[in-house]
């Protein structure tokens, strides 16, 4: 896929999550670019657009700065366990991580909330992780398809 | 690499997480940066697709869907018409009450200028743990954090976080949110307490011989410092005597419903001092529906 073509692609997909966003409460729709960034390997554009896909998420949220870091990290720890194990561009394997990204995402919600003296309100978190664990391999589909529209013989890997 | 040096690597990032969220906590940097540009990029991402949603909108509107547009009209022209007879009615109230005013050298409210925002999302993304809106003004265009919200019915909450253009306000329906109320009729005062954009109000700090009924619409009293005295912002539900304590146990519910937030207006202090004795609420605020 061409430069100019790529960082249109990555404008309209910021723009669409940031939309899906705004729609769902406590979801986080960048992460499904993420997943696709690492399947690609595209380690050029990841250098700028996971540092504001972090600002974004910080920006726009509530609490302290450094959840949306410690999240992205688990996001990429699961891929890379992950990566050992199975085939990263299939959509099992994306099925199974953001299944196990559950753990993480109320892990995080349960840590950071006593230290801005917030409530952890476990039920919320779980609808918020089982909706993001939901909304994930469909987006991670969308995206593939969409991807695929861009350039035809498009393939994961480079 | 091996485990051990894993390991080592995975401690000295946690040490470096660890040691930036300490230091952020204390200085708030990383959090200005965070606001600055990355609210400041979802807020105009939100702004394009909500002007492009709005002209497909306006252009359906305008072009397609013209059904009960004569009758519509006909509506509203009958309730401009009985809103300028109520405005006549009020308007001799209005004169008396400035005359009151003056004649008892009330000391007039610091003067509140409103200015229009449109709501561009809700609580947006996994950080997002507090009950907030999310709105096309910062700093720069007079959303400054601490500005109260409001809307035609009552007050929504005031702005909590901002960058240049957008901001990120804190409704009155969160669990952390207080605000001093008094009583429409009774007088009663207390401190109203949110617990959730799904669930009921509470109203603490009322003692029984106050005279609070059901019903009653509750409006700000300004002793707190952060909103305007007189916006309505919730009605009461239920009144009952607590087993427990020596104040009543009171549900209320808010007057404006905060899932149907799409304009908002900011109420901004001017710092002038109102002579004249006007209200310090811009009109239309000041009534209840």
């Amino acid at each position: 896929m061409t430069g100019v073509r790529n960082i249109f692609w990555w404008l309209c997909f910021a723009l669409a999550a940031v939309w899906a966003q705004s729609r769902l409460p406590g979801l986080d729709a960048l992460a499904a670019g993420i997943i696709i960034l690492f399947q690609e390997r595209d380690y050029r554009n990841m250098l700028w657009l996971l540092p504001v896909f972090i600002l974004i998420q910080e920006g726009m949220g509530t609490r302290f700065f450094g959840g949306a870091i410690i999240w992205y990290t688990a996001v990429v720890l699961f891929f890379l366990i992950g990566h050992w194990l199975f085939e990263v561009d299939t959509f099992l394997f994306v099925l199974i991580l953001s299944a196990s990204l559950v753990a993480p995402y109320m892990a995080i919600e349960a840590l950071m909330a006593p230290l801005q003296q917030l409530p952890f309100q476990p039920m919320q978190s779980l609808d918020k992780s089982v909706m993001q664990a939901v909304f994930l391999p469909f987006a991670w589909q969308l995206l593939v398809w969409s991807r695929r529209l861009l350039k035809p013989r498009y393939s994961m890997t480079p | 690499m091996t485990l051990r040096r894993l390991l080592i690597l995975a401690g000295l990032l946690l040490v470096l997480f660890l040691g930036m969220y300490t230091w952020n906590q204390r200085t708030r940097t990383m959090d200005g940066i965070a606001i600055n540009f990355g609210m400041e990029i979802a807020g105009t991402m939100l702004g394009t697709i909500d002007a492009i949603k709005h002209s497909l909108e306006e252009y359906w509107d305008r072009y397609f869907d013209l059904v009960n547009v004569r009758k519509e009209n006909e509506d509203l022209r009958a309730e401009v018409a009985a809103i300028k007879a109520r405005l006549r009615d009020n308007a001799e109230d209005l004169r008396e009450l400035a005359r009151l005013r003056t004649l008892l050298r009330v000391p007039a409210m610091a003067g509140w200028r409103p200015l229009g925002a449109r709501v561009l999302s809700g609580r947006f993304g996994p950080n997002a743990v507090l009950e907030t809106v999310t709105i096309n003004r910062g700093y720069v265009t007079g959303g400054r954090p601490g500005t109260p919200l409001v809307t035609q019915n009552g007050l929504v909450g005031r702005i909590l976080r901002a960058s240049p253009h957008a901001a990120t306000a804190f409704l009155v329906t969160d669990p952390g949110s207080r605000v001093a109320v008094l009583a429409q009729q009774s007088r009663a005062n207390g401190i109203l307490v949110g617990r959730g954009t799904e669930n009921t109000l509470e109203v603490n700090f009322v003692r029984p011989d106050d005279g609070l009924t059901q019903g009653e619409v509750l409006l700000t009293s300004g002793l707190d410092g952060k909103y305007p005295k007189g916006i309505p912002v919730a009605r009461v539900l239920t009144v009952e005597r607590s087993n427990y304590t020596q104040f009543l146990t009171i549900e209320a519910e808010p007057i404006v419903d905060m899932r149907q937030l799409e304009e908002v207006l900011l109420l901004e202090p001017t710092g002038d001092l109102q002579p004249d004795g006007g209200a310090a609420i811009p009109h239309g605020q000041g009534g209840t529906q």
